[in-house]
């Protein structure tokens, strides 16, 4: 890649300053341009009490001047396509203004006597003026040439870094992406097992809940299985999986596990992200009705306030509740993250124990 | 043989399972006698001592009191044969073959060298050894505690218990702003309120990640990232202002230094 600057060579093509024509046109920034035009006022309202040419003609000269040092400026920022390693741009960019200047001025002058170079020599008030406007030049122009390269160079590298911090962050999250499809991914392999046990067991006998059972299962892995597309999910589909769950949890407990799940449906069509509902009703099971003798009753919920938009979505157990040795279950702080994401900074993962005894988690999020 | 009929006792918390191990053992051990169930360990103790099988086919996790506990009880007064849906609980102590174990679900080839191996030992009228059963359970406890430490997988304090009005809640542990104590409670804070907790800070002090959380002085814990800035004060301390809020915390001269080349 030709980049026009040593700077640029070393980044990504993302922000490769345009090169050639296009790069040209690119460096003559109205900024650039405006700058130039008052500088050289600026100059010729400071020669003009020296000179006795009037106020408007100098100014053109001035103008002339600044402007074409200007356009080489540009263009030594272009052109020529290749540099020998030894000479960087910067320097003939702040060489060409330096040669500009003087060349630049003579020219004006020798426009002024229709290109009779020995008149304008004899003349000394010309010959004066030549050097006054082209000392003056070569005393600002190279200064500021520099100045813009700097400020160029500059905006350049804070273009970059902003573009680092975008890439960072974009990869920061895909990389949390992958890890929390990893760990959607966990369909227990002990969890199938015992599964299948007991819908072998139903075949076996020919009872007639094999088939819904089957057809539970099927549900459950379906919902519970990596997806390669879409990260989330309707609420329904979440409460399909959920349901499908609990019917295989009750068919292994009859006798201990009771559930209802009640959620308006209107709330079905929310997007939400996948698993999110299923940890809260697995941590339920595992750690609030499973270690029960008696068992237990799972009730999930859920319910809109119509004022502030407001969703709360729990997952409520008469299970054992906390214990010093059980923990309040795995993933908590990974689906907490999950729904930040998801929801944003203000959604909510609460838990409290509930009398006589059992949990409720409560997800309490505003849906976009 | 015209001896009274081998009787057993199957124990399992899912009545499908049992239901599946009492028709396998049908098919490859017709003559056996399966004479209770059990839900749970509390259970098959009972009723092992109701009936006092000859053998307990004993699942491993159970409510209550589990597969391991019910069999101390039980010890050497029957054979015992353990029920498990993990397969890494095929311990080495097994190998042994003076304890039997089955993997859930139950293949029948397994059963069937299991049922050998049973009537091999009734027939002889051994018992495993004392020693056996003690290196089995022993091992069999080790996989269970492994695995409930696994499930709990953050080594870090995720969650505090605290009531808050009426409600019992669990604050997220990276939400707290701060912990303090007096002489009888911890407080707690965080953004949305505060509470007092009966857990003392010393306590409280290693089961927080060092990473966020630095003890400041002895009755003071500081979430790190709420810290807006440390003035210096006389005799070798300092305090903590923290990001938005009034209060300011000391740090006693034993904790300066982690402030300091900070």
């Amino acid at each position: 890649m030709d980049s026009p600057s040593p700077a640029s060579a070393a980044t990504s093509p993302a922000f490769a300053h345009p090169s050639g024509r296009a790069g040209f046109l690119a460096s003559l920034t109205p900024s650039r341009l405006v700058f130039t035009l008052a500088l050289a006022f600026v100059g010729a309202a400071l020669l003009n009490p020296i000179f006795i040419t009037s106020f408007p003609v100098l100014l053109g000269r001035t103008l002339f001047v600044g402007v074409l040092s200007l356009v080489t400026f540009s263009a030594a920022g272009q052109w020529p396509r290749r540099l020998p390693g030894w000479m960087p741009r910067w320097v003939v960019q702040v060489l060409v203004v330096a040669l500009t200047l003087p060349l630049a001025t003579f020219l004006v002058y020798l426009l002024a006597v229709d290109g009779d170079v020995p008149a304008l020599l004899r003349h000394e008030g010309r010959l004066s003026g030549l050097i006054w406007i082209a000392g003056t030049g070569l005393l600002v122009g190279p200064l500021l040439a520099l100045a813009a390269l700097y400020r160029e160079r500059d905006a350049q590298a804070r273009s970059q870094a902003l573009h680092f911090e975008l890439e960072k962050s974009q990869l920061e999250r895909q990389a949390l992406d992958a890890r929390l499809r990893l760990m959607q991914a966990q369909v227990e392999p002990h969890f199938l097992f015992n599964t299948l046990a007991n819908v072998r067991t139903l075949v076996e006998t020919g009872s007639p809940q094999a088939g819904p059972v089957l057809g539970s299962l099927i549900a459950y892995l379906r919902g519970a299985m990596p997806r390669l597309k879409e990260q989330a999910a309707s609420l329904g589909d979440e409460l399909t999986l959920v349901r499908a769950y609990l019917e295989l949890m009750h068919m292994r407990m009859p006798d201990r596990l009771q559930f209802v799940v009640a959620v308006p449906t209107e709330l079905e069509g929310l997007r939400f992200p996948t698993m999110a509902l299923l940890t809260l009703v697995e941590n339920a099971v595992r750690h609030g009705v499973d270690p029960s003798e008696e068992g237990g009753r799972i009730e999930v919920g859920a319910q809109r306030d119509a004022r502030t938009g407001l969703v709360s979505l729990w997952v409520q157990d008469s299970g054992v509740g906390m214990s010093e040795t059980a923990g309040v279950g795995t993933g908590l702080q990974n689906l907490r993250e999950r729904m930040g994401l998801f929801f944003g900074p203000e959604a909510r993962l609460e838990l409290s124990e509930t009398p006589p005894h059992g949990l409720r988690a409560e997800l309490k999020f505003t849906p976009p | 043989m015209s001896t009274a009929p081998v009787t057993a006792l199957v124990a399992d918390d899912e009545p499908l399972l049992r239901e599946s191990l009492i028709l396998a053992l049908k098919r490859a051990w017709p003559e056996l006698e399966v004479v209770a169930q059990a839900r749970n360990g509390r259970e098959a103790l009972e009723l092992f001592e109701e009936h006092q099988p000859q053998i307990v086919f004993m699942d491993v996790h159970m409510p209550g009191l589990n597969g391991i506990e019910a069999a101390k009880g039980i010890a050497r007064r029957a054979q015992l044969v353990f029920v498990t849906a993990f397969e890494q609980y095929a311990l080495a102590a097994f190998d042994e073959g003076a304890i039997d174990y089955l993997v859930k679900p139950v293949e029948e080839r397994r059963l069937v060298d299991t049922v050998q191996r049973l009537q091999q030992r009734l027939e002889g009228g051994t018992l495993p050894s004392g020693e056996a059963l003690d290196a089995v359970l022993a091992q069999l406890s080790g996989h269970l505690s492994l695995q409930h430490q696994q499930q709990r997988s953050e080594p870090w304090l995720q969650w505090i218990k605290a009531s808050v009005g009426a409600a019992l809640k669990l604050i997220p542990v990276d939400q707290l702003i701060y912990l303090r104590s007096d002489e009888k409670y911890t407080l707690v804070v965080w953004p949305e309120g505060e509470a007092l907790i009966r857990t003392p800070i010393r306590e409280l002090a290693d089961q927080l990640d060092p990473q966020i959380f630095a003890q400041v002085h002895r009755s003071v814990i500081v979430n790190l990232r709420e810290v807006s800035h440390i003035t210096r004060g006389a005799n070798e301390t300092a305090d903590i202002h923290l990001r938005g809020r009034s209060e300011v915390l000391p740090v006693s001269r034993a904790y300066l230094h982690l402030f300091r080349q900070m």
